[in-house]
């Protein structure tokens, strides 16, 4: 707060009015009472300004005057006395205004004052709805943060990309960190309830994130957690219930006659026996024909309706308490979030308590301390075959689970009442810390944090109806794992203005970090007597015990340098440095440099512009830095033995030596990778970024705008590279191949109307990005397929698919990352002739058949082949944009949140495969060229055909509340109703369930997604 | 920049810390070949490296999928495919020849660590012999395999343990790479023992002298029959027989050496539970108990022809006894003109081939031709008892009668060769060998007993090599009209030549 100074010169006024000292105290909208906000009396020197618990007193004040508040950071308001002596005021904050502070890395600016890239996200309005991470929240909520939200099962996390994708074999996360505590990879923060969140800050730039050195190239996200304020005590209750159901229907069959007479066609079509002709199969299995199925047969098992709970309830509540005094505030809170997935027994439980205590021993030193401990469990039953045959009984005659035969692994409720899988965690993240002011413009903090995570998970899968548990003559195992993050940090920060012009801030600082993480595995087979499950694995067959364990260590010490200069607030400068010392590092690259430096120009305060009323802001950026990515694993600079089982004169024993099992590959990863010769030069991927920005505001910060452009070279990628097979290994990590991401994102945020009641405002996001692959290291010994037809160079990405026996995605040079790849579909096989025409062959070229073209002709064959396949689709979006609508009419609130993404592609696996789109089959009677005819013989290969239009707009929110402030005393004294809705509605031509998948772009089928209510009742006294 | 890298060193100093890393939970070479138990741990790691399904199954097949005893499935992979079509031009990388030849080099640099370590180490002196000895054996065998099928590849002695370490020049000569080949096995012979009983999975004195039996003859039959390169090394072919004779003499015909013998019983020779039987010199080591593919064994259900996806029977011998198997995947089927190829009244035909299944209470379920059975398959590797996929199924690498056959060829018409031969055609129900034969029509009359007394267990491919008859007896070749200067050797994998400036 800027405490602006008035000298109170009283003259005294010929009036005929009475004058009364007015007293009261000013608040803002949540009831923290606002210091340093002035009263004056317009057109004199009259005022004065609120004290600490926001109090204030004017003497002299005219019954009919009207009095003007000010403060920054708050909506001006003037404020008719009409003769009362008390006026309590509350000061509406400007969530606009320009002047808040934000966090940057190891330290704070004024927002006006950044020379980087930084969003600023409120999170307290997203948490309306429930969510088990707070990125997940951030889903269109930030101009350049891609978030997807692909899993919905209980306690799922988010893929979070800060403009794109940069890496390829190293994480592409950005890293979070929590109020200072660098605590990993973004998406999976289940830890910090999202309540206990106030602020999110994204750092995009070079000049933002180089400050984290190696670990800055994929963004950081700040979370700053929440802390009392104010001289106040106060206990706010949030209470929200959910209900989840899908939001289309399960496209499933309902019809058995139908179904047989396609699973019939298909097999007749294949020349194989029909399976519904009235007969028992080869499992001795009876399959009804289709005569009975009209007729006679009645078993026909709903089982979505055995699989699916009806209407899952879910649960988020939290308390928090906070209070403080002039020495001492502290916050505590406790949560309890459960999320029912839509599956059966398929849950999740987080019980989370989070302590924060701050204390001023002297004025000028503070010690601070928080400890977070979450406890959760995650009871997974998940997949179960919802679309399983529905002329399968659900018992035996005996009562028993019935089966197709002693391989069907898939009854739901065998597993759900036989199979165990269940995980629990428990995490703590504690702070220790102290804050202290030397003088005034030299302040030293150093802090602790101390972060312990562990997780046991138990599984059990019986003899019978499992396949692990048939195959072992069951299966028992524990998982242990636990980790400790050590960070220790120390920082200087000087801030001092020269001759009224020359503003000076410096910071100086140190970090080390010590990680360690351990695990361990037990398991046993083949149990006698299965009623303990895993609850003894001693019982299993002694002979067959399985044991593994294995540590993780790294280190990291760094040191870091920001100087900011401003000009007259109108030139500023920033310089950052961060030196990384990483254990990871190779021992010819130990230590890693990361420098970065930012311009901006405050237009609106040269002299020329400053009197145009209309503009609040208008700003210009410019930075450049170097940030990196430690995306190595520990080790991989030592050489490294591999051990393995053998059997040797009729027993099993261990055997040692060069070379281990660094991964897989080939058609279901079937065969070995051998590495284990070391690579002492490996380092840290190198991310060199240039952005140019733009930040406006207009009509007393009514509309905002910003902009980014930037231009992200990564460099020095990760990658394995092949090894002469002579040698005995594979692979090895080298440095090599380089990524470049280019793009720009714009958010336009206003306030459309707004009066003594209303207030209607939208925000608009906007970003694109492109991505291109620029290399891949040296060709040869990177092992680069290559196009014949074009030439380019590429590799397969991912894992690759049993339907198509392919890769779906390949990284190729000069291509976005992870397009898709292979042959183009024209139509459908009408005859014979025409497909043989086409250079198809054998089963291939009959009528109803995929029309494949023969792109590649220089091999001179008319024949379809490897050689003609191509890039056939683009899993990146073209660009997303999201527009939030709010709207509020006294005490009634209502958002809208719409997100979009828009010109993406992705492979509908389930394109011919489901109830919904196999009755649109070719047949000779209709020859469509939209559908193949039924085959279960066909080897289908990857096409354009499979690859659908992603694009989407969803209505991601909305929610309508209602807020009482229910004593006039404390503003922040509230009771709030609301309804939220979370996925109402999308916008799609996407023919699956739902177009939002991983970023590799392929969809699976899975269920349809969810639509939930959130009634939701917070409660502040 | 070299003064700011002083000043970070001494931050981390600060801390106490030095960034070094230091390695947790698993081996590397300065923290073992410390105790006797380490330097057996060692060598087992050796044969380790034969087991994985990318290896052992091409141990196998490659002698047979790409002559015209066997043909893959209609849907087999494009490797298969493209090897039993003799389709030379995806040769260099054909995935199951780059595997074949990656894991012959693992194999070698398995060994190298073996040699150059072991006899560092201060423990028992019998045991260092027995184990580098080994070795020698593993890396004579891996060379042998790449040198038939490959020939002049680059020759590694030492592990591979720098970036710098893993490109070598290749073999000037085939003599050059033979006499490393032979080196070997000297070492191998001269410091192992021969063990008291065959030990599934390791090998001994008698597998080094097996070997060499086996090289010496495989030289002096290519040279003498004119193949390609071969005809051009120097030595004689008249001294390599002898020398062949002398090796596989020690191997069967010293009454000194009773570990391995014929089995008289020839079922007994594919039995699993007998992979410790007198014939098996050497022979892969894997077992059902295994939790990997390679640790375990598939490669029964590779000969074997899906019939129902369930269990089925087949007669033991001549008897009714039913044995019990798991159905396959129909990948290696047996071509039928081979089939019909065989003498009448051959058991090997009879027995270890079955062209009808039964089930459980001796119904007949499938029979060739005509009833569901689409070829008459290889039963001998079959595990009744196996579970789910996995079987105990052990690819036999160098047996007693292959060692027989190999001194009666190397000898000619001895009376000990003619004994030999007759032995393994009356175990097979057939009548001995016309007496009095030529060396010339002796000759043949072994390989061709070799044809048939080894069917399907990886040995024809090389016979027809060093006979130098690829080009001629082969169809699918022949088709092409590929000449023996094609075919002698397979091109080294892609990734070697590219990766590998020496290789020009």
């Amino acid at each position: 707060m800027l405490a602006v100074m008035l000298t109170a010169s009283v003259v005294a006024l010929a009036q005929s009015a009475q004058k009364l000292t007015l007293s009261g105290v000013v608040r803002d909208t949540s009831g923290e009472p606002v210091v340093g906000a002035s009263i004056v009396l317009p057109g004199t020197s009259s005022g004065t300004i609120s004290g600490a618990d926001g109090d204030y007193s004017l003497r002299n004040v005219p019954e009919n005057a009207t009095i003007a508040v000010e403060c920054l950071g708050y909506k001006s308001q003037a404020i008719a006395v009409g003769g009362r002596s008390q006026i309590n005021i509350v000061l509406e904050e400007d969530s606009m205004f320009i002047e808040e502070t934000v966090v940057v890395g190891y330290g704070q600016m004024k927002k006006s004052d950044l020379t980087g890239s930084v969003s600023s996200v409120k999170t307290e309005a997203l948490t309306d709805v429930p969510s088990n991470t707070i990125e997940g929240l951030l889903q269109g909520r930030v101009a350049g943060v891609q978030v997807i939200n692909a899993s919905q099962d209980p306690g799922a996390t988010a893929t979070i990309r800060i403009r794109g994708n940069s890496s390829l074999n190293g994480s592409n996360a950005p890293l979070v960190v929590i109020d200072g505590f660098p605590y990993g990879e973004a998406g999976a923060l289940s830890q910090i309830n999202p309540q206990d969140i106030i602020s999110m800050e994204v750092l995009k730039d070079a000049s933002a994130s180089a400050i984290y050195g190696s670990r800055g190239a994929n963004g950081v996200i700040l979370i700053t957690t929440r802390k009392a304020k104010g001289n106040l005590t106060r206990v706010s209750v949030r209470q929200q219930t959910t209900l989840s159901s899908f939001s289309t229907p399960l496209d499933i069959w309902r019809d058995p006659v139908l179904m047989a007479m396609i699973s019939n066609e298909g097999r007749k079509n294949a020349g194989l026996v029909e399976q519904y002709i009235g007969a028992v199969n080869t499992n001795g299995v009876y399959y009804p024909s289709i005569n009975e199925l009209q007729t006679s047969w009645s078993t026909n098992t709903r089982w979505d309706e055995i699989v699916f709970r009806k209407c899952p309830v879910s649960n988020n509540t939290t308390v928090q308490v906070q209070s403080s005094n002039d020495k001492t505030m502290f916050t505590a809170s406790a949560n309890y979030f459960l999320d029912n997935g839509m599956y059966i027994k398929d849950t999740y439980n987080k019980y989370g308590g989070n302590f924060a205590v701050e204390h001023k021993i002297i004025e000028n030193l503070k010690l601070k301390a928080s400890a977070n401990i979450t406890g959760s469990k995650r009871h997974s039953n998940g997949y179960l075959s919802y679309n399983r045959n529905p002329i399968f009984p659900v018992y035996d005659e005996n009562g028993d689970y019935w089966q197709y035969s002693v391989q069907d692994y898939y009854h739901p409720l065998a597993i759900t009442n036989l199979q165990k899988d269940e995980t629990k965690g428990m995490d703590l993240i504690s702070y220790f810390g102290i804050d202290y002011q030397i003088i005034p413009c030299l302040n030293f903090t150093a802090q602790l944090n101390y972060k312990h995570g562990e997780t046991i998970r138990d599984v059990y899968f019986p003899k019978k109806y499992t396949e692990r548990g048939v195959f072992n003559d069951g299966y028992g195992g524990i998982n242990n794992w636990k980790d400790d993050n050590l960070v220790v940090e120390a920082y200087a920060t000087f801030d001092k203005t020269f001759a009224q012009k020359h503003h000076f801030t410096a910071m100086a600082g140190y970090s080390y970090e010590n990680y360690s993480s351990r695990s361990s595995g037990l398991a046993s087979v083949g149990y006698v007597n299965e009623s303990l499950g895993n609850e003894n694995l001693a019982a299993g067959n002694p002979e067959k015990y399985q044991i593994s364990n294995s540590a993780y260590k790294t280190e990291l010490v760094s040191a870091m340098l920001r100087l900011n200069y401003a000009y007259d607030n109108r030139y500023l400068v920033t310089f950052t440095a961060r030196a990384d010392g990483s254990s990871k590092f190779g021992a010819n690259n130990k230590w890693a440099f990361f420098p970065s430096a930012a311009l901006s120009w405050k237009m609106n305060e040269e002299s020329w512009m400053k009197d145009i009323k209309q503009i609040n802001l208008m700003k210009i950026r410019a930075s450049y830095g170097i940030s990196g990515n430690q995306g190595i694993s520990a080790y991989q600079t030592l050489s490294r033995y591999g051990q393995h089982k053998y059997y040797n004169d009729g027993q099993w024993v261990t055997s040692i030596g060069p070379g281990y099992i660094s991964g897989s590959t080939g058609q279901g990863g079937i065969y070995a990778v051998w590495s284990g010769i070391p690579n002492v030069g490996l380092k840290w991927e190198t991310t060199s970024q240039f952005d140019l920005g733009f930040d406006a505001a207009f009509f007393d910060n009514r509309l905002n705008f910003t902009f980014d452009w930037y231009y992200k070279h990564t460099s020095d990628l990760l990658r394995q590279r092949n090894i002469a097979p002579s040698s005995g290994y594979d692979k090895m990590w080298v440095n090599d191949g380089e990524i470049l991401n280019t793009g720009f994102e714009f958010t336009l945020d206003g306030v459309i109307f707004r009066n003594k009641n209303w207030n209607v405002g939208a925000t608009m996001v906007f970003s694109l990005n492109r991505n291109k692959v620029l290399s891949l290291g040296n060709a040869v010994e990177a092992g680069l397929n290559v196009d014949t037809r074009t030439g380019m160079q590429y590799e397969f990405y991912g894992n690759s698919l049993e339907q198509y026996r392919a890769y779906t995605n390949i990284l190729a040079v000069g291509k976005p990352m992870y397009v898709f790849y292979g042959y183009v579909v024209d139509g459908i096989v009408q005859s014979l002739a025409e497909g043989l025409d086409a250079g198809l062959s054998g089963d291939d070229a009959q009528p109803g058949e995929f029309r494949y073209v023969n792109i590649y002709n220089a091999d001179r064959l008319n024949t379809i082949n490897e050689d003609d396949r191509c890039i056939i689709g683009d899993p990146n979006p073209d660009f997303t944009a999201s527009l939030a609508l709010n709207a509020s009419w006294k005490g009634l609130d209502f958002n809208i949140f719409f997100n979009g993404v828009f010109g993406n592609d992705v492979i509908n696996t389930k394109r011919f495969s489901m109830p919904s789109n196999q009755p649109l089959r070719w047949t000779v009677d209709n020859r469509t060229e939209k559908y193949p005819r039924l085959n279960d013989n066909r080897q289908t290969k990857l096409s354009n055909w499979w690859v659908e239009d992603g694009s989407f707009v969803r209505i991601q929110s909305a929610t309508l509340g209602y807020t009482w402030h229910y004593t006039k005393k404390d503003y922040g004294r509230k009771l709030r109703f609301y309804v939220s809705g979370d996925n109402l509605f999308t916008f799609t031509k996407f023919s699956g369930y739902d177009p939002e998948v991983s970023a590799l772009g392929v969809y699976n089928g899975g269920y349809p997604r969810l639509r939930k209510w959130t009634f939701g009742v917070d409660f502040t006294f | 920049m070299k003064r700011i890298s002083i000043i970070l060193a001494s931050l981390a100093l600060v801390c106490g810390c030095t960034l070094e890393e230091y390695p947790y939970g698993f081996y590397s070479e300065n923290n073992f070949y410390k105790t006797a138990a380490d330097a057996e741990s060692a060598i087992n790691y050796v044969y380790d490296a034969i087991t994985y399904i990318e290896y052992s199954r091409a141990i196998v097949f490659l002698g047979d999928m790409n002559t015209d005893v066997m043909t893959p499935k209609g849907d087999a992979t494009a490797a298969t495919k493209e090897l039993d079509g003799w389709k030379m031009a995806t040769f260099k990388t054909n995935t199951t020849l780059y595997n074949f030849y990656k894991y012959s080099y693992i194999t070698i640099n398995r060994a190298n660590s073996v040699i150059e370590n072991v006899p560092k180490m201060d423990i028992d002196q019998a045991l260092k012999d027995r184990c580098v000895g080994e070795a020698y054996f593993m890396r004579a065998y891996s060379y042998y395999c790449l040198a038939r099928n490959f020939g002049r590849v680059p020759i590694h002695l030492k592990p591979t343990r720098t970036l710098d370490d893993t490109t070598v020049a290749p073999a000037e000569s085939l003599d050059q790479l033979w006499a490393q080949i032979f080196s070997d096995l000297e070492n191998a012979e001269s410091l192992m023992q021969v063990n008291a009983a065959p030990r599934p999975g390791r090998t001994d004195k008698v597998a080094a002298l097996s070997l060499m039996a086996k090289a010496y003859l495989y030289l002096a039959s290519a040279k003498e029959s004119g193949a390609p390169f071969y005809k051009d090394m120097n030595f004689g072919v008249e001294d390599y027989y002898q020398k062949s004779v002398q090796a596989a003499a020690k191997v069967v015909a010293d009454p000194s050496q009773t570990t391995y013998h014929f089995d008289s019983d020839l079922m007994a020779i594919y039995d699993v539970e007998k992979s410790d039987g007198p014939e098996h010199i050497f022979i892969m080591s894997m077992d059902r108990t295994g939790e990997t593919e390679g640790q375990y064994s598939k490669i029964s259900k590779m000969y074997i022809p899906y019939i129902s996806g369930g269990t089925i029977y087949l007669k033991q011998g001549d008897t009714d006894v039913l044995i019990k198997s798991h159905d396959g995947w129909s990948e290696y089927q047996t071509a039928a003109d081979f089939w019909n190829s065989f003498e009448a009244g051959d058991r090997r035909h009879d027995w270890l081939f079955c062209d009808k299944v039964y089930d459980v209470n001796g119904n007949l379920l499938a029979s060739y031709p005509g009833n569901k059975l689409s070829y008459p398959f290889c039963r001998k590797f079959i595990d009744p008892d196996y579970s789910g996929d996995k079987t105990s199924t052990k690819p036999m690498l160098i047996r007693f009668s292959d060692i027989a056959l190999v001194y009666a060829e190397a000898a000619g018409p001895t009376e000990k060769a003619y004994e030999l031969v007759n032995f393994i055609r009356s175990r097979a129900g057939l009548s001995p060998l016309s007496a009095g034969l030529s060396k010339e029509a002796f000759r043949a009359a072994v390989q061709k007993e070799r044809t048939y007394e080894l069917a399907f267990e990886g040995d024809l491919c090389y016979d027809l090599r060093r006979q130098n008859k690829l080009h001629t007896n082969i169809t699918e070749a022949k088709g092409q009209g590929w000449t023996a200067e094609d075919m002698v050797f397979y091109p080294i994998p892609s990734l070697e030549t590219d990766l590998n400036p020496y290789i020009k």
